[in-house]
C-alpha cells in the first residue's frame, strides 16, 4: 500500500503490522492527550503538585529529556565542527531523537505552566536575570535549529525528493548544516547550562545551591549540566539505536560509528563524574555547612531520599558506565556497552530528579518537615504522552525516511518479496506519472 | 490533476505562510492572553464610595467595638475600633474578622420557614410570610393558653442581659410560664459564689489590667476566655510589666505556653490545689490580716477545714503537683501587690464546679484583693431596663407561678431537657433564640432527643443550625450587622458598659429583628400580654429604655456607667456586711465530694477532656470558613478530627502520629486520628471543642467530631449545673 | 511596582516588620485579617496545608522537650520581602522569567503582578519560606459571599502565584493621600498592614526600617551597612544565613526560639552561627 513512500532498497514490515503498532502506541498517546486536556481545562489541580512541589515530575521530565536529547547537539558538534565524519551514519537519528526530546520538553512545559495562554510573556516581559528566561530563549532557538536539521531528512523521502524544489531545498540545507550544527551547539551549551543554573542559583535552597564560577552569574551546576548532557546524550542515542536495531531485527549502524560515539560518551561521562564528585565534595564540606547544614541532613534515608542516591548516581551510574565505555574491551562487548549506556541514562535522569525533586522535598526552615510526593495519573500520563509521540515519530520516520544511511548496505534486500514487489509496482508507476 | 495537486499544495503552504506573516496570529495570541487575564468567572469586586460604620461585635461575650468598611452598600472588611470603651486596646479577633462570612453566608435562613410534610411524608421547609409566621406562633400559644397549659411553654436564650432577651422573658411571664432559660456559662457559677460570699446579685469583674500576679485555674485567657481581646492585652501588659502568670491545667494550651509557670495538675483537682495554697497562706500567716480580720466572717471555720484536709503534702498526692511548688506558688501569690486568682475553665462556656469556684474565691479573699484595683470585683447587675412589671391575668399568674419542670433552685438547662425527655407532655412549645443547644450543650445527643419530643419548636436563628433544623417554625432574626441592640458587657468587665450594636448594612435576607418579632407575637396574643408590650416596635422600645443615655450611646457607640465612688471599706451586701469565708452552704460546697467523670475506669481507662481554641467558635456561632482555614492540620485533616495524647500514652496504645483510632466514651464512639503532643499529661486525651457540626453547608458540616456528643454533663452537687470537665474514655487502633 | 523617588534627599523607604514571638499567642487573627483584606480564596477543605493559600501563616515551634517541660511558641510568617545580598536580589525576584514579581527600590516591597504571572512556579521553588502560593483552583466564593470582596485587591485567577504584599494597596492609598496633601511623607499610622492592625496581642509592629521615628526602626535597630542586621539582641531573622536579608524581624528572649530561626550544624555552639554565606 505505502511502499511508494518507503525508501528504496530497504525492507519494512507489512502495513497492517505497522498500523497495528501505531494503534497500540496511539492508544497510549490518546490517554496522554486526555490527561493533557484535563490539565488545560480543569487546571493544575489535576496534578499532585502543591505549594511545596511547584516543580515536580514534569520539570524532571523536561530536564531529563533535554539532557538525553543532548546527543543531537553533541554529535552535531563532533561531526560538523570537530570533523568526526564517521558520525554521519548516526547523526540523522541523533537529530531525530533530539527533535523528539525537545518538542516533548516544550509540550510538557506548555502543560506545566498555570497560564499557557500567556506563556509567551516569558519573551515579552523577559527578565534577563532569570535562568528560566535563558532556558526559554535558547530552547526555542535550538528547537528551531533542530527543526531545520530535521527538515532535510523529511525532504529525503522518496516522493518529496521528487519535487525539484524540495530536492534542491534539501540539498542546499545539507550544505549549510555545519552552520546550524555550530549554532545548535552554542545554544545548547547555554540552555543545558541554564537548566543547571535553574537549580544552582536557588540560594534559598541549600540542597540545590552552588556557588558561581569566578563570581560570574553561572553556578557550577551550569557547567555540570552541559557536560552531563554532552556525556549522557550520546549514550541515549546509542541506546535508542540499539533498541531500534533489536525491534527491527536489523543492524542499522556500523560498529565503528557506534564504538566511536561510545568512546566519546565514555570519556565525557568519566570526566563529568569526576567533576561532579568534586562538586559534591565541595558542597558537602563548604556550601552546605556555610548555611548551617550537615550534608547528611539531606540524605536521611526516608522513604525516598537516602545516601544510596549518591552511590547510585556517582558510582553505579557514573564511574561504572564511564569506565565501561572508556575501555576498548568492554566498549566493544555489546552487552556491556548497552548496559553502560543504560546505566548512564538512569544516572543522568536520577541527577535531574534529585536536583528538582529532592530540592523541593528537603525542609529549609528548621521547623518545617520533609514532604514527599507521588505524581497523579494525569501527570504520569502527560509525561508518557511524549514518549508515545516519540515512538510514533520514530516509527514513521524510520519507515519512510532514510534515517540510517548504512541500512541498505548492512541489510541487502535479496530476492525481493514477490508480494511486496507486486504491491509496489503500480504505485511507482502512478507516482512516476505525477513526477 | 497534476496542476491541481501542486496548486493545492502551493495554495496551502502559501496561505499558511501568508497567515503567519499577517498580524492575525499575533492579534489572536494577544487577545487570548487578555482573555486569560479577565476570565469572566473570576469575580471583579465593584468599586464605589468607601465609608466606615462603627458598631459592636456580638459574636462572643467579649463585645469588641468594630469598624466596618463599606464600598457603597457592601460591607467589605471588619476591623477593630481604635478608641472605644468596649475594648480600649483596639483590634479584633479572628471570629470578629470573619463576621462578613456569616453575614453573606448561604447557610443563613432566607426568611420565615415552616416545616411541612411532602407527598412522601418527609419533612421539608416551606417559605411563609412574616404575618403568617407570627400568626402561626400566636395561634399555637393561644391554643395552649386556652387549654390552661400556658406553663408548658418555654424559652431558651443565649444569655439574659439586654432588652431583646428581656422582651422574650417578659413575653414568657406575661403569657404565663415559669420556663425561661439561658445557656449555661461560667458566669452562673461565679454569680452563685458571689451571691453566697458577698451577697451581691450580679457578676464577677476581673481587674486583669491592674493585677500583677494572675493565678488562672484553667481559664483560656489567651484562647477566648471572657472578653478575649481584653484578656490578651492584659496578659501582654502583665508580661511587659514583669508580672507573673501561672496557668493550671493538664494540657499545654496557648495560655499555658505563655505562662511564667505551668502547673499541670490532674484535671478535676483544681479546687484541691487552691485549698492547698490556702493552707500555705494560713499556716505561714501570709494572708491579708487586715482584710481577713476586719472584712470577713467564717475565717476560723475555713482555716480549720483547710488545716485538717489540705496540707501541701496531701494536695500534692491529689493533684500531682509537688508540695514545694504548691508552697512556692502560694507564697509568690501572697507576696504580689495585686494578686488575682481566676476561676473558669477554657472559654467559660460551661458553669464548672462550685467547689472549685468557692476555693478560688477563698484564695482571692485570703490575699484581700476583693473590690480593689487588680482584684476581683463584685459587679452589680445591670438595672437600666426599668420597665413596669408586665400585666398578668389569672392564667399568667397561675402559669408563671407553676413549678418548673427542672425542679431545681436555679434554672438548669440540662435538667430541663432531662425532664422534657422523661415526661414530654410537660412541654408543648419551646422558643429558642441565639442558642444552639442541640450542638453546644454537653451530652447534646440527649438534648437533641428531648427537643425532638417537643410538639412545637420555634427557632429565631438566623442560621440553619442543628437546633433550627429541628424546629417547626423558624422566624429568623437579623444578624448583628443588620440590627440595633443594646449590649451590656459582662465577661469580667470591671465597669458597667452598654455597647450599641447598630445596623451596618440593610438586612440581606427576609429576616426580622427578634425584638419586633416578640412585640408582634405579644400583640397578636391580645389581652394583658399585648398590654404588657406598649411599644410600637423594637427600635422605639430600645430608645425609650435607654432614655437619656440614648444620645450619648448613639454618638459614642457605647454608654459607660460612672464608676461607683471607691470607698476604703469593701462594703459587702451580706447580712454582716462582711465577706463570707465559710458558712453552712459554703461548708457544704467546699466539703462536697467531687463528682467523678462519667464512666467506669476499668472499662474506660483514659480520660477525655475537651479544650477550647480561639480558632474554633463552639457556641451558637458556627466556625466560619476563614477560621476553619486556620485550623492546624493536627486538629482537622480532611473530615477527620484529631485526639491529642502524650507520646508515652500513644506508645502504650501502639499508636503513631496521624494514625486512625476508635475513641469510645459512655456517650458514643467515633473514628479519630491521633496527634502526639508532648504538652499533654500522660493518660489524658484532648479534643478541640467546636467541630463536628451536622448542620450548615460543606464548609462546616461533617468536619471532625463534636466533643459534646462524647462528653455528657455531670451535675454539680451544689448548683445542679453542669460541672463536667471530662469523661472516662478508651482509645484503640482502628 | 517600581516608583520614581519623590524625596531624593531622603533614604528610600524600607518597609519591614518586627514580630514579637514572646507576645504572639498563636490566635491566628493576623491570618484571617489578611484573608479578609486581600480577598484570599478558600475551599471547603483547607486541611491540606500544602494546598492552602495563607499569605500569612502562623507556625508552631516547640522546644522538643517532654511533659511537663514542653514549651511552644508561635511564629507568624508573612512574605519576608527579601532584599538579598545586593538590594533587590530576592530569591524569587531574581528567578521570575517574566518579571511578574518585582522588588520596589522605593519601598523594599516584593510585588506580584497576577496578570503577568504565567504560573511557572519557579519563584515558589526559590522561596525557602514557602511564602508563595499557587492558585491550583479557580477561586470560588459560596453564593453571596463575593459581596464582601474588596475592590482594592483583585481576586486572582487560576494558575498564578500569589503572596503577601505588605498590603501594598494600603500604601498606595496612603501615598496618594499624602501626595494630594502637598507631597508630605506617609505617616507611620497611615500605612499599616492588615495583620499588624488586627493583632490582638500587639505582637506585630510595622513601619519604615529606615525612619528613626518609626517604632520598627527603634525596635530592630537595623545596621544599613551590614545587610540590615539587627542591633537588638532579642532579634533574629528567619534563615539569615542563607543571605536572604529579609525585612521581617522576630523577637524573643528565649534562646531556643531564636535558634529555631536558623539552621545550625551539629558541631556549632548554640547562638554562635558561622559566617553568613556569600553568594553572587
Amino acid at each position: 500500500m505505502d511502499s511508494a513512500l518507503i525508501p528504496e532498497g530497504v525492507k519494512r514490515c507489512a502495513l497492517w503490522k505497522f498500523l497495528l503498532g501505531l494503534a497500540v502506541v496511539g492508544g497510549v498517546l490518546v490517554w496522554g492527550i486526555i490527561a493533557m486536556l484535563l490539565c488545560w481545562i480543569k487546571g493544575l489541580n489535576q496534578t499532585n503538585m502543591n505549594d511545596y512541589y511547584g516543580f515536580a515530575l514534569w520539570i524532571w521530565a523536561d530536564l531529563a529529556v533535554i539532557a538525553l536529547g543532548g546527543g543531537a547537539f553533541f554529535s552535531g558538534l563532533l561531526k560538523y565542527v570537530f570533523g568526526k565524519d564517521d558520525l554521519k551514519n548516526i547523526i540523522n537519528y541523533a537529530v531525530l531523537i533530539g527533535f523528539i526530546c525537545y518538542s516533548s520538553a516544550l509540550l510538557i512545559l506548555a502543560i506545566d505552566v498555570g497560564q499557557p495562554l500567556r506563556s509567551w510573556f516569558i519573551f515579552w516581559h523577559a527578565n534577563v536575570h532569570s535562568m528560566l528566561t535563558e532556558v526559554a530563549f535558547c530552547l526555542s532557538c535550538y528547537f528551531a535549529v533542530l527543526t531545520i536539521e530535521y527538515i532535510p531528512l523529511i525532504l529525503e523521502n522518496r516522493q518529496i525528493d521528487k519535487v525539484p524544489f524540495f530536492h534542491n531545498l534539501g540539498h542546499n540545507m545539507h550544505s549549510t548544516m555545519a552552520i546550524f550544527a555550530a549554532t545548535g551547539a552554542f545554544l545548547s551549551f547555554f540552555h543545558q547550562g541554564s537548566l543547571g543554573g535553574v537549580a544552582g542559583v536557588l540560594f534559598g535552597r541549600p540542597f540545590a545551591y552552588r556557588e558561581s564560577i569566578l563570581n560570574t552569574i553561572w553556578p557550577y551546576t551550569f557547567f555540570l549540566f552541559t557536560w552531563s548532557a554532552a556525556a549522557y546524550g550520546p549514550s541515549f542515542t546509542l541506546f535508542i539505536t540499539w533498541l531500534t536495531e533489536k525491534i527491527t531485527r536489523k543492524k542499522l549502524v556500523k560498529n565503528n560509528t557506534i564504538y566511536l560515539l561510545a568512546k566519546i560518551s565514555g570519556w565525557m561521562i568519566l570526566t563529568y563524574i569526576i567533576a561532579k564528585s568534586a562538586d559534591t565534595l565541595y558542597w558537602v564540606y563548604q556550601t552546605a555547612p556555610a548555611k548551617g547544614f550537615n550534608w547528611d541532613f539531606f540524605f536521611q534515608n526516608n522513604a525516598l531520599y537516602g545516601k544510596w542516591i549518591l552511590f547510585v548516581e556517582i558510582i553505579v551510574c557514573g564511574f561504572v558506565p564511564g569506565l565501561l565505555l572508556v575501555f576498548k574491551s568492554s566498549r566493544e562487548n555489546s552487552f556491556l556497552r548497552v548496559a553502560a549506556t543504560f546505566l548512564g541514562i538512569i544516572g543522568v535522569s536520577l541527577n535531574r530528579w534529585v536536583m528538582v525533586l529532592q530540592t523541593m522535598a528537603a525542609p529549609v526552615m528548621p521547623f518545617d518537615t520533609w514532604q514527599l510526593y507521588i505524581p497523579s495519573w494525569q501527570e504520569v500520563a502527560t509525561t508518557i504522552l511524549p514518549v508515545a509521540y516519540g515512538v510514533i515519530l520514530i516509527m514513521i520516520s524510520y519507515r519512510y525516511l532514510p534515517i540510517f544511511p548504512q541500512e541498505r548496505e548492512l541489510n541487502p534486500v535479496e530476492g525481493a518479496d514477490p508480494d511486496h514487489a507486486h504491491a509496489a509496482a503500480p504505485h511507482i508507476g502512478h507516482e512516476a506519472t505525477v513526477a | 490533476m497534476k496542476l491541481s495537486r501542486r496548486c493545492f499544495l502551493s495554495f496551502s503552504i502559501g496561505g499558511a505562510v501568508g497567515t503567519a506573516l499577517s498580524p492575525l496570529p499575533w492579534k489572536l495570541t494577544d487577545d487570548l492572553s487578555i482573555w486569560s487575564q479577565n476570565w469572566p468567572w473570576t469575580p471583579v469586586p465593584p468599586d464605589g464610595e468607601s465609608t466606615y460604620v462603627d458598631s459592636t461585635c456580638m459574636l462572643c461575650p467579649g463585645h469588641c467595638g468594630i469598624r466596618v468598611r463599606k464600598i457603597d452598600q457592601r460591607a467589605v472588611k471588619i476591623e477593630g475600633q481604635e478608641n472605644t470603651v468596649l475594648n480600649p486596646g483596639g483590634g479584633v479577633c479572628l471570629l470578629g474578622l470573619s463576621g462578613l462570612q456569616l453575614l453573606y453566608s448561604p447557610t443563613r435562613v432566607k426568611g420565615p420557614l415552616r416545616k411541612i410534610k411532602d407527598d412522601k411524608g418527609l419533612p421539608k421547609w416551606e417559605s411563609i410570610s412574616w404575618s403568617l409566621a407570627i400568626e402561626e406562633v400566636a395561634k399555637q400559644l393561644m391554643d395552649l393558653r386556652a387549654q390552661g397549659r400556658s406553663h408548658t411553654v418555654a424559652s431558651l436564650v443565649g444569655q439574659e442581659d439586654g432588652t431583646v432577651p428581656q422582651l422574650l422573658k417578659r413575653l414568657i411571664k406575661a403569657y404565663g410560664s415559669p420556663h425561661f432559660y439561658h445557656m449555661p456559662s461560667v458566669e452562673d457559677t461565679q454569680g452563685a459564689v458571689l451571691s453566697l460570699s458577698q451577697g451581691i446579685d450580679g457578676f464577677v469583674g476581673l481587674d486583669v489590667e491592674n493585677a500583677d500576679y494572675i493565678l488562672s485555674f484553667g481559664s483560656a485567657l489567651l484562647d477566648g476566655f471572657g472578653s478575649p481581646l481584653r484578656m490578651m492585652r492584659a496578659i501582654n501588659r502583665l508580661k511587659e510589666q514583669k508580672g507573673t502568670l501561672v496557668q493550671i491545667e493538664p494540657r499545654l494550651s496557648n495560655t499555658a505556653a505563655k505562662a511564667d509557670l505551668w502547673l499541670a495538675a490532674k484535671p478535676g483537682t483544681e479546687a484541691d490545689l487552691a485549698l492547698g495554697m490556702a493552707h500555705v497562706l494560713i499556716n505561714q500567716r501570709r494572708f491579708n490580716e487586715d482584710f481577713i480580720y476586719n472584712h470577713t466572717e467564717g475565717f476560723e471555720l475555713f482555716a480549720v477545714m483547710v488545716r485538717n484536709s489540705y496540707t501541701p503534702e496531701a494536695v500534692a498526692v491529689t493533684t500531682g503537683i509537688d508540695a514545694a511548688t504548691i508552697t512556692q506558688t502560694a507564697l509568690a501569690f501572697a507576696a504580689a501587690k495585686r494578686p488575682l486568682a481566676i476561676f473558669g475553665h477554657g472559654k467559660g462556656q460551661a458553669p464548672g464546679s462550685m467547689r472549685e469556684a468557692a476555693a478560688v474565691n477563698a484564695l482571692n479573699a485570703l490575699v484581700g484583693n476583693i473590690n480593689r484595683p487588680g482584684g476581683l470585683h463584685a459587679m452589680p447587675a445591670y438595672d437600666y431596663i426599668d420597665w413596669p412589671a408586665p400585666f398578668l391575668d389569672g392564667i399568667a399568674y397561675a402559669g408563671f407561678n407553676a413549678k418548673r419542670v427542672d425542679g431545681s433552685g436555679t434554672p438548669s438547662v440540662h435538667r430541663f431537657f432531662e425532664a422534657v425527655d422523661a415526661a414530654p407532655e410537660k412541654l408543648q412549645l419551646l422558643m429558642i433564640a441565639e442558642a444552639n443547644p442541640s450542638y453546644s450543650l454537653t451530652g447534646c445527643g440527649k438534648i437533641k432527643q428531648a427537643i425532638k419530643k417537643i410538639p412545637f419548636v420555634v427557632s429565631f436563628s438566623s442560621f440553619m443550625d442543628e437546633t433550627a433544623m429541628q424546629a417547626d417554625l423558624i422566624l429568623p432574626n437579623h444578624l448583628y450587622l443588620e440590627r440595633w441592640e443594646d449590649i451590656p458587657m459582662r465577661a469580667g468587665a470591671v465597669r458597667q458598659t452598654v455597647g450599641l450594636c447598630r445596623p451596618v448594612v440593610a438586612p440581606q435576607q427576609n429576616t426580622q429583628h427578634l425584638g419586633d418579632t416578640v412585640i408582634q407575637i405579644a400583640k397578636a396574643l391580645k389581652g394583658t400580654v399585648a398590654q404588657s408590650f406598649p411599644w410600637d416596635n423594637y427600635y422605639a422600645c430600645l430608645k425609650q429604655t435607654m432614655g437619656n443615655q440614648w444620645q450619648d450611646m448613639n454618638a459614642k457607640g457605647a454608654w459607660e456607667k460612672e464608676p461607683a465612688v471607691v470607698s476604703p471599706e469593701p462594703g459587702f451586701k451580706t447580712e454582716s456586711g462582711k465577706l463570707v469565708m465559710m458558712n453552712e452552704p459554703l461548708k457544704k460546697i467546699l466539703g462536697a465530694i467531687v463528682p467523678a467523670p462519667e464512666g467506669d475506669e476499668k472499662k474506660f481507662p483514659l480520660q477525655l477532656v475537651a479544650y477550647d481554641s480561639i480558632r474554633l467558635s463552639s457556641g451558637y456561632i458556627g466556625n466560619p470558613p476563614f477560621m476553619n482555614k486556620v485550623l492546624p492540620d493536627t486538629v482537622l485533616k480532611g473530615n477527620e478530627g484529631f485526639v491529642e495524647l502524650n507520646p508515652e500514652t500513644a506508645g502504650k496504645l501502639g499508636l503513631a502520629e496521624g494514625q486512625s483510632a476508635i475513641l469510645t466514651t459512655p456517650h458514643g464512639q467515633v473514628k479519630v486520628r491521633v496527634h502526639l503532643n508532648h504538652g499533654i499529661m500522660p493518660g489524658l486525651l484532648a479534643m478541640a471543642r467546636g467541630l463536628g457540626h451536622t448542620a450548615y453547608d460543606g464548609y462546616l458540616s461533617g468536619k471532625g467530631v463534636n466533643t459534646n456528643e462524647l462528653i455528657g454533663p455531670v451535675e454539680d452537687p451544689a448548683s445542679g449545673l453542669d460541672a463536667a470537665w471530662g469523661i472516662q474514655a478508651i482509645l484503640a487502633k482502628a | 511596582m517600581k516608583q520614581t523617588q519623590i524625596h531624593n534627599e531622603q533614604p528610600p523607604r524600607r518597609y519591614g516588620m518586627a514580630i514579637d514571638v514572646d507576645k504572639c499567642t498563636g490566635c491566628g487573627s493576623c491570618m484571617v485579617a489578611c484573608f479578609s483584606e486581600n480577598n484570599v480564596p478558600f475551599k471547603q477543605d483547607e486541611t491540606d496545608k500544602l494546598l492552602s493559600i495563607t499569605w500569612m501563616r502562623v507556625y508552631q515551634l516547640t522546644n522538643g522537650k517532654t511533659f511537663p517541660h514542653t514549651e511552644v511558641a508561635y511564629l507568624p510568617r508573612p512574605c519576608q520581602h527579601c532584599a538579598g545580598q545586593h538590594e533587590g536580589h530576592s530569591p524569587c525576584v531574581s528567578v521570575c522569567p517574566a518579571t511578574a514579581t518585582d522588588y520596589s527600590a522605593d519601598t523594599g516591597i516584593v510585588s506580584q503582578i497576577y496578570t503577568r504571572c504565567f504560573g511557572c512556579r519557579y519563584c515558589m521553588g526559590a522561596c525557602p519560606y514557602h511564602a508563595r502560593y499557587f492558585n491550583w483552583w479557580d477561586p470560588v466564593w459560596p453564593d453571596g459571599m463575593e459581596k464582601y470582596l474588596s475592590p482594592n485587591v483583585s481576586p486572582r485567577m487560576r494558575g498564578v502565584v500569589e503572596k503577601c504584599s505588605f498590603c501594598f494597596h494600603r500604601y498606595q492609598m496612603a501615598r496618594d493621600k499624602a501626595y494630594t496633601e502637598g507631597g508630605r511623607k506617609v505617616q507611620e499610622a497611615e500605612y499599616q498592614t492588615a495583620c499588624a492592625q488586627a493583632c490582638p496581642a500587639g505582637a506585630i509592629v510595622f513601619g519604615d526600617l529606615n525612619d528613626p521615628s518609626h517604632a520598627v526602626n527603634q525596635i530592630v535597630k537595623p545596621d544599613a551597612h551590614n545587610h540590615y542586621k539587627s542591633g537588638n539582641p532579642r532579634a533574629f531573622r528567619l534563615l539569615e544565613r542563607l543571605g536572604t536579608n529579609t525585612k521581617v524581624y522576630y523577637l524573643s528572649s528565649r534562646e531556643w526560639v531564636r535558634r529555631s530561626g536558623d539552621n545550625y550544624r551539629a558541631d556549632e555552639q548554640p547562638g554562635m552561627p558561622g559566617a553568613a554565606a556569600q553568594h553572587g
